[in-house]
């Protein structure tokens, strides 16, 4: 198992991290807080630690330390659009309930 | 209030107290110092913060202007070690200085009289040549000499050429209209 | 449901605490609303992909308002009521508007700024532009998701005082947290130079629809200091639309148009300017309202020899401001264009023989504004890890100076001082026991005050009645990062804190803008005890999550007592803020102010003694 973008997702990361000028890659990670508990974490990464995981999705290299790939396990990175808003979704497998802004989740 | 105002501007950039001045050291300094106290930095903080940092910026900036102006740093550098400049009170010039106060001011009246162009020109590069051996003068007697009651005389001499030569910038900014 | 952005390494912020925060390029013309989004600066487009907003309101007699492309296309057949370039009026008396003449609007003149009658009443310039900004914030929260934390807003260099306070009002009217008003030059300067990793000596030629300015920056290793700027604040595109207008009357031989014809030719002037750019000559054909037939056709050449005397006005500036940089034309490394006024190759032309190379337009001079305000917006919201921030040092573009006797104006501040920046000036009594004196604050270059823009007149109070000179009052100018002016006095020999009444001569009062906060639609019905409340929670939230991060960073500057007292003081703070006492929380906040002012302040000493740390004098990097 691991951690994998959608093509659309894919396709917008490299596109921001062409655009930035810099950048390993991005990070998807789990911190805890937030009103259900956990919450999603989702950075560039300039540098990677020893213990990191890097998975490859379409050519893009997904970065998660292994306390967050617990949670993450079989998690798709999606990119969508809602009205005027865009940006990331996190498909999780793992998640019993989230709260309604969906940016916090428990398992 | 946490501003020190102990702190003399020399300390504050971290700077020995000397006329003579490396711009590009004092610059640098100035920019290490903005870039902790900048409001930019605490535009997202509370009120109290922001106003904490416009007032040490403020003075960041006043301490830059200061240091970087080499008449101001002489007057400065004269006030912190108590020689009073006396502008108001000492009008006691050398009557050498006097007489050449008079033909520099009778010269550059008669140029602005006539509109020669030319001649405020001319008069100008003679007189930044003139401040040029003024503030190296100075320097020898703050920093060579420690002679500070010279240096307050030379100091005043100084401000009158600035003066004179403000003058003849805006003499020159009106006849070019 | 709020979708991600990707943060900067480190930067992930709590859920529900996204620091959103845009730049809003707030143009006579054009608008635009642009934010930083998975890193990268963005213009914000509406619903029909459209970033840029005219910046046209048009009033309705039924109470509602239509902003933008709806409303600029009723502005042949409902002049009267649809208001453009409102930028040109604010902070602005009647007598400062160029070309009243050819304005359709029912001016209501008075001491201060000017307004407009419509069929909603009468308008203030700063009612207007609230209105622009209403929208792009109501376009920027759908887009982003969210409520915003803050906004910068740009303006021109050149805005004096009161046109800044103006802009600061009208955000605030239209419910926005200003973090920063930023010049519009400079604002460009920081797109431009981080997308280029520019070095050196740079001018910024902006010419916006009403305005034009000039700046100087020196760019190294991440600061943007801006060493003078200069500009002309009512000369803008808009005056070459007005020369093409006038020339089309004149050929067409018509007499004073009707308003709505004026308009038509007014905006078919606009079409043959853009047309110009790409085209040797534009054809113009119009029926106007009589039947009558306009037919002409403008040539490149014609259009260039009409506006030769703008483009000269446009470099008088750009000599000033390098006078005051010090620097000659072929000192500047590079020259950026900004506006979309300088499309016109006249212009380009101009420049380029002046500076000796080709202006550099590897960028979009309609949204470079915009984008650079969104990614100072970013930082300045803390956005940005502090080691990848960049530093922004601007100046004050016009001298600050009192009313003296003879109407002659002492210089206080000079133009080109970097801000923040504050000034003393000491005065006597004239007259023996004088308990007041009056001031009077103006802003420009002049020496007659007559000449110069007056900003306020306060009067000093309660000076201790002495014998005539004997009384030492000290005028303190507090210049501020948004380049706004407040005024403190004091008498010296006393200590006497006098007080200040400042009458701004051509802002609005306190009392205003809470009257049309009341009365604006977007507080209808809004309950201003529950807004205070909110407000009053906010910033205790502010105030709270400040020090958390601070006790985090240099808690090792407390003991432990001053600790235990620090945590007390949030827990109380904290406790106040769940509660539903607005005044309470807003004295909570004061306390704790006064509770942490010793740690503040040694926080303070502490990052600047490492600021300085390890870098003996003479090893301070070069």
């Amino acid at each position: 198992m691991s951690v994998t973008l959608s093509e659309s997702a894919a396709r917008h990361v490299s596109n921001f991290i062409a655009k930035r000028g810099k950048g390993f890659g991005i990070r998807l990670g789990v911190k805890t807080s937030g009103c259900s508990g956990m919450a999603y974490k989702l950075e560039f990464v300039d540098d990677t630690h020893d213990e990191d995981l890097v998975f490859d999705s379409h050519g893009v290299k997904v970065v998660v330390d292994p306390k967050s790939l617990v949670y993450l396990e079989g998690t798709e990175l999606d990119f969508v659009k809602e009205g005027l808003n865009e940006g990331f979704k996190f498909n999780n497998p793992n998640v019993k309930d989230q709260c309604g802004c969906g940016e916090s989740f428990n398992v | 209030m946490s501003i020190d105002p102990t702190q003399d501007y020399f300390s504050l950039f971290g700077l020995q107290r000397t006329y003579a001045m490396d711009e590009a050291v004092l610059e640098a300094a100035w920019h290490r110092l903005q870039s902790q106290v900048h409001p930019d930095r605490y535009a997202h903080l509370p009120d109290v913060d922001k106003r904490r940092a416009m007032q040490w910026a403020t003075r960041v900036n006043e301490g830059f202007r200061t240091l970087k102006k080499p008449l101001a740093r002489a007057r400065y550098l004269l006030e912190l070690a108590g020689v009073d400049v006396g502008v108001e009170t000492n009008t006691a010039m050398s009557p050498e200085f006097l007489m050449e106060q008079m033909e520099w001011r009778e010269a550059v009246e008669e140029a602005r009289a006539a509109a020669e162009v030319e001649e405020l020109e001319q008069l100008h590069v003679r007189l930044l040549h003139h401040a040029r051996d003024v503030r190296a003068e100075l320097g020898r007697q703050i920093d060579v000499d420690h002679d500070l009651a010279g240096a307050a005389d030379t100091v005043r001499r100084l401000m009158f050429i600035e003066k004179l030569q403000h003058e003849i910038d805006e003499a020159l900014l009106a006849l070019e209209g | 449901m709020a979708l991600l952005q990707i943060a900067e390494p480190g930067m992930s912020t709590e859920p529900h605490k996204h620091r959103l925060a845009v730049g809003i390029d707030l143009g006579t013309t054009n608008s635009l609303v642009a934010s930083v989004r998975n890193g990268i600066a963005v213009c914000l487009p509406d619903e029909s992909g459209r970033t840029m907003l005219p910046s046209v309101v048009r009033y309705h007699v039924d109470g509602s308002t239509e902003t933008g492309l709806g409303a600029l296309k009723a502005q042949a057949t409902d002049p009267r009521n649809t208001i453009v370039s409102a930028k040109r009026f604010m902070g602005r008396g009647l007598k400062d508007v160029a070309h009243v003449e050819a304005m359709p609007y029912d001016f209501e003149d008075g001491p201060g700024m000017v307004r407009l009658r419509t069929v909603q009443g009468v308008k203030s310039p700063v009612e207007v532009s609230a209105e622009i900004l209403r929208v792009l914030r109501v376009r920027a929260e759908a887009s982003l998701g969210g409520r915003l934390v803050g906004v910068v807003i740009t303006v021109p260099a050149y805005f004096d005082d009161a046109q800044r306070q103006a802009t600061k009002d009208a955000a605030r009217l239209a419910g926005l947290d200003v973090l920063r008003l930023l010049n519009e030059p400079t604002a460009a300067a920081v797109a431009y130079g981080l997308d280029n990793a520019a070095e050196g000596v740079y001018a910024v030629y902006d010419l916006g629809g009403g305005t034009f300015d000039l700046s100087i920056l020196k760019l190294s290793r991440g600061v943007f200091e801006v060493l003078s700027t200069n500009g002309d604040a009512a000369l803008g595109g808009d005056d070459f639309d007005h020369r093409l207008f006038c020339s089309i009357l004149e050929r067409a031989d018509i007499d004073p148009p009707s308003l709505e014809d004026a308009r038509r030719l007014q905006m078919k002037a606009r079409e043959v300017k853009e047309l110009l750019t790409s085209c040797e000559e534009a054809p113009i054909h119009l029926r106007l309202g009589s039947g009558e037939l306009v037919d002409v056709v403008v040539t490149r050449n014609e259009f260039a020899d009409m506006t030769r005397h703008l483009v000269q006005k446009t470099l008088t500036p750009v000599r000033k401001a390098l006078r005051d940089a010090g620097l000659t034309p072929e000192e500047i490394k590079g020259v950026v264009m900004v506006g979309g006024a300088t499309r016109m190759p006249q212009i380009q032309r101009a420049v380029a023989a002046f500076f000796g190379q080709e202006p550099l337009t590897n960028l979009d001079p309609d949204k470079v504004v915009a984008l650079g305000a969104a990614m100072q917006a970013n930082v300045l919201a803390g956005n940005r890890a502090e080691q990848d921030d960049w530093l922004l040092l601007d100046v004050i573009p016009l001298s600050l100076g009192l009313e003296t006797m003879g109407g002659l104006v002492e210089k206080v501040v000079p133009r080109n001082s970097t801000l923040p920046i504050a000034r003393a000036q000491e005065f006597t009594t004239f007259k023996d026991g004088q308990t007041a004196m009056a001031f009077h604050v103006v802003q420009g270059e002049r020496e007659l005050v007559a000449d110069c823009r007056s900003l306020a007149r306060f009067e000093l109070r309660g000076i201790p009645p002495m014998v005539a000179g004997a009384a030492r009052i000290r005028v303190t100018f507090q210049v501020d990062a948004d380049g706004l002016l407040s005024v403190s006095a004091r008498e010296m020999s006393s200590g006497v804190e006098a007080s200040v009444l400042v009458k701004p001569s051509y802002g609005l009062s306190d009392d205003e803008i809470a009257e049309m906060l009341k009365s604006g639609v977007e507080h209808a019905g809004d309950d201003m005890v529950l807004r205070a409340l909110r407000e009053q929670q906010v910033e205790a939230e502010r105030v709270i999550e400040a020090a958390e991060q601070a006790l985090a960073k240099d808690g090792h500057l407390l003991d432990a007592d001053e600790r235990a007292g620090i945590d007390a003081a949030v827990a109380r703070l904290r406790e106040l803020r769940a509660g539903s006492d607005h005044r309470a929380i807003k004295s909570g906040i004061d306390a704790f102010a006064r509770a942490t002012d010793e740690f503040a302040a040694r926080r303070m000493d502490n990052s600047i003694r490492s600021a300085l740390a390890g870098h003996k004098v003479d090893e301070l990097e070069l």
